[in-house]
């Protein structure tokens, strides 16, 4: 059976999404994917690398919460500690789906929300309601709904800047070494970051094609954004107790 | 005879050809020197384009000449290819249950730490449990499994489990050729050659061509195939016959397609022996290319194409066994005495051709074009001390391939045929493979008892085929250093667990190959 449905406000009437933050919800990622428009919120926080998504080999840019898997040092008691929440993770349950709907007499492909029923967040007895009483959306859902467009774009304006960078040669590969404060040495290999000797050699042209397209301003932004290292080391010492 | 080496002409189309030409090409970086190569190609003859298999070496080949290697499997019809499979070779099902199945795999990746510790006499007393392969490599099990040696996330030419290519020779030579026109400015002209003319030092000064002329050069690459244009026709070099060592002269090769687009494609060179000869399955991305390779002294070219069709019934039923057009291709099994003489060498089948057992055609070509871009000759005089290393180094590979090929016949228990009797007859095993066979009943092939300093094959190769053919020594003073002993302990635990976890993320070739068109591998 479908779980996937489009969310409307017979079936969703009384639909509810919990808000908390945590593993049982989902929460327990170490990193998520992101894009170009939200990299300055996000990189407030978290570090932004690029790693390849494993069904395709593509490149994408990820914003990192944790050292391995399941690991995500920013929820805790219900709570996620920082204000912004990339929206690829925070979008939870909701999904981007394309309807064909005519408009005067024209065929027109549209997207519209779908939801994932199965997904633990769903529910009918606590959270945010989808509908108010008499059916009008409610602020929870419009919210979403305007989320998922932003996300949309950025999705489409990621495949520009990636490839870019390929092309551009303006990532590396990178193995980040971190040590804790018991001593104790973690590798995390599969990571890219930008090349900023190929960057600090780029021509004219293409610095100033990458600040037109606002990716000049992105690849700073990720850069700037690894300082954030620290502070997922701080957060997982304090875990740990060390 | 200080006359500097500049112009650089290649007779010869094909693989061989275009090969050397895009080697040396990149080496010698034609774009901003004043060296210049010209490849004259026949419009009359058709490459014979042999040698569907590779080893690992092109990736960096490839690499080198500047050959993407998403570009070189989407129009190569390429496939990865892990090693060896033979099956059937040793000719008796063995009381020892690992044998059950007369089938071993020689992979391209060597044993766990081999530059360091020797694992065969650790791994003489498992040999009831574990075939060899299988417990010094994760290769073996991978292949078997049909598993890819890469992820799409894996950049291209690097490798997760060690790789070389199974590749449609004539659409390669088309790569290649197109590589060195566009990108690395050979000069290509298309023209039959009528003469051959000398200087009065007797070395090549220019070749005639129907159309265009005389074409001068300062070095000459014969790539003419069995023609043999330069070094054999025109120089008479002696050609060395192998016959008596290697039985098989003729082959007979089919296309064959698959049954359905999207069916499994083979890890390996498939390799199953026949009374006469034994048959190579090789798996394309759109076909198979399948081929006899036999004694014609043994049996009739009719007798083996009916063995074929036999084969291919097992896949293909025998409506579509039996439709499929073959193609029968003769050679002499050999090579010249010298390969390099005055300002002229031979590369490719004009230097020699034996049976394809090891995928050794394609290899050889790379080390010869490599050598000669990377030794180039600056002048005439360094030439001759060029030339002498160069037929020394190619005489001791053609010894090594010939010897390393016939190991294969001679641990064989086969007795269904003559031609198996004389294969282990004594009179037809080289000299130097007597003296190894005699030594490995007292010692374990290892580092030391290669002669050659850059051996084609490595010892690690000897101990896969003849411990993957069963050959057990009876006299070999067992060592019992602890320490070494325990590293060999904690080899073969470490290689089960990375042959588990490999395992586990592999995907199969086709589902591999189909994403590398689509998506492509990324450079880093």
């Amino acid at each position: 059976m479908a779980t996937q449905k489009l969310v409307n406000n017979i079936d969703h009437k009384d639909t509810k999404i919990i808000t908390e933050r945590s593993a049982t919800y989902g929460d327990d990622i170490w990193f998520t994917q992101t894009f170009p428009a939200e990299f300055r919120s996000v990189q407030a926080y978290y570090p932004i690398f690029f790693t390849k998504d494993e069904n395709t080999g593509k490149f994408l840019p990820v914003a990192l919460f944790g050292f391995e898997q399941n690991e995500n040092l920013f929820i805790n008691d219900g709570l996620w500690h920082v204000p912004y929440i990339p929206l690829m993770h925070a979008r939870a349950p909701f999904l981007i789906g394309k309807q064909t709907l005519l408009e005067d007499g024209v065929e027109k492909l549209q997207r519209v929300l779908f939801i994932d029923e199965n997904h633990p967040r769903v529910n009918t007895e606590q959270g945010a309601p989808l509908f108010l009483e008499f059916g009008a959306n409610a602020p929870y859902l419009e919210n979403m709904a305007n989320m998922m467009e932003t996300l949309h774009h950025g999705m489409q304006d990621n495949d520009v800047f990636i490839g870019r960078l390929v092309e551009l040669e303006l990532l590396e590969s990178f193995t980040l070494d971190v040590e804790l404060n018991d001593k104790s040495k973690h590798q995390m290999l599969g990571f890219y970051t930008i090349n900023e000797d190929k960057l600090a050699e780029l021509s004219d042209d293409d610095v100033a094609q990458l600040h037109k397209d606002g990716h000049l301003q992105a690849i700073y932004m990720a850069i700037a954004s690894q300082s954030n290292v620290t502070r997922l080391l701080l957060l997982k010492n304090a875990a740990l107790g060390l | 005879m200080k006359t500097e080496i500049k112009r650089i002409v290649i007779v010869g189309g094909g693989t061989a050809g275009w090969l050397t030409a895009c080697v040396l090409a990149a080496e010698l970086d034609l774009i901003n020197s004043d060296f210049s190569i010209t490849l004259v190609e026949s419009s009359d003859i058709n490459p014979i384009g042999v040698g569907e298999g590779t080893w690992p070496t092109m990736r960096g080949t490839l690499k080198k000449i500047g050959i993407s290697e998403n570009e070189f499997i989407s129009t190569c019809d390429a496939s990865f290819k892990q090693g060896s499979q033979f099956i059937n070779w040793q000719g008796q099902t063995a009381t020892n249950p690992v044998y059950a199945q007369d089938s071993y795999i020689h992979p391209f990746t060597l044993p766990q730490d081999f530059q360091n510790i020797n694992l065969a006499p650790h791994w003489q007393e498992y040999s009831e449990q574990v075939n060899f392969a299988d417990a010094v490599s994760s290769q073996s099990v991978l292949s078997k499994l049909g598993k890819a040696p890469k992820l799409i996330t894996t950049p291209e030419y690097s490798f997760i489990s060690n790789y070389g290519y199974h590749l449609d020779a004539g659409k390669f030579s088309g790569l290649l050729k197109k590589q060195a026109k566009d990108k690395l400015n050979v000069n290509h002209i298309i023209d039959n050659v009528i003469a051959v003319n000398n200087d009065k030092n007797a070395d090549i000064s220019d070749i005639e061509t129907e159309k265009n002329g005389k074409i001068a050069g300062d070095l000459f690459v014969d790539c003419t195939g069995f023609a043999s244009l330069l070094i054999g026709k025109h120089y008479n070099i002696d050609f060395i016959s192998k016959q008596h060592q290697l039985f098989n002269n003729t082959a007979i090769a089919i296309q064959a397609p698959y049954n359905d687009p999207n069916d499994d494609i083979a890890s390996c060179t498939l390799s199953t022996a026949q009374s006469n000869g034994w048959i190579w399955d090789i798996g394309l991305q759109s076909r198979r290319g399948v081929g006899h390779v036999f004694s014609s002294e043994h049996t009739s070219t009719e007798k083996a194409e009916q063995q074929l069709r036999q084969y291919l019934t097992a896949t293909l039923g025998l409506k579509k066994a039996e439709e499929l057009t073959s193609r029968t291709i003769k050679f002499n099994p050999g090579h010249r005495k010298k390969f390099w003489h005055n300002n002229c060498l031979a590369i490719g089948m004009s230097a020699g051709f034996i049976e394809p057992l090891e995928a050794s055609a394609l290899a050889l070509i790379e080390q010869s074009a490599m050598f000669l871009a990377e030794q180039f000759p600056k002048n005439r005089s360094t030439m001759k001390i060029i030339a002498k290393r160069y037929n020394q180094t190619t005489s001791q590979h053609w010894t090594q391939i010939i010897e390393f090929l016939k190991l294969h016949y001679v641990l064989s228990k086969r007795t269904d045929s003559q031609y198996w009797f004389d294969n282990v007859a004594t009179e037809s095993i080289p000299e130097s493979l007597i003296e190894n066979l005699e030594l490995w009943q007292h010692q374990y092939p290892y580092h030391a008892d290669q002669v050659a300093r850059n051996p084609l094959f490595p010892a690690a190769s000897y101990q896969y085929v003849m411990f993957g053919m069963g050959f057990k020594s009876s006299s070999i003073t067992k060592r019992n250093n602890k320490i070494i002993q325990q590293k060999a302990q904690q080899l073969f635990k470490e290689n089960i667990q990375r042959t588990q976890q490999q395992a586990a993320v592999l995907t199969s070739n086709r589902e591999l190959l189909n994403k590398v068109k689509k998506f492509g591998f990324a450079k880093i």
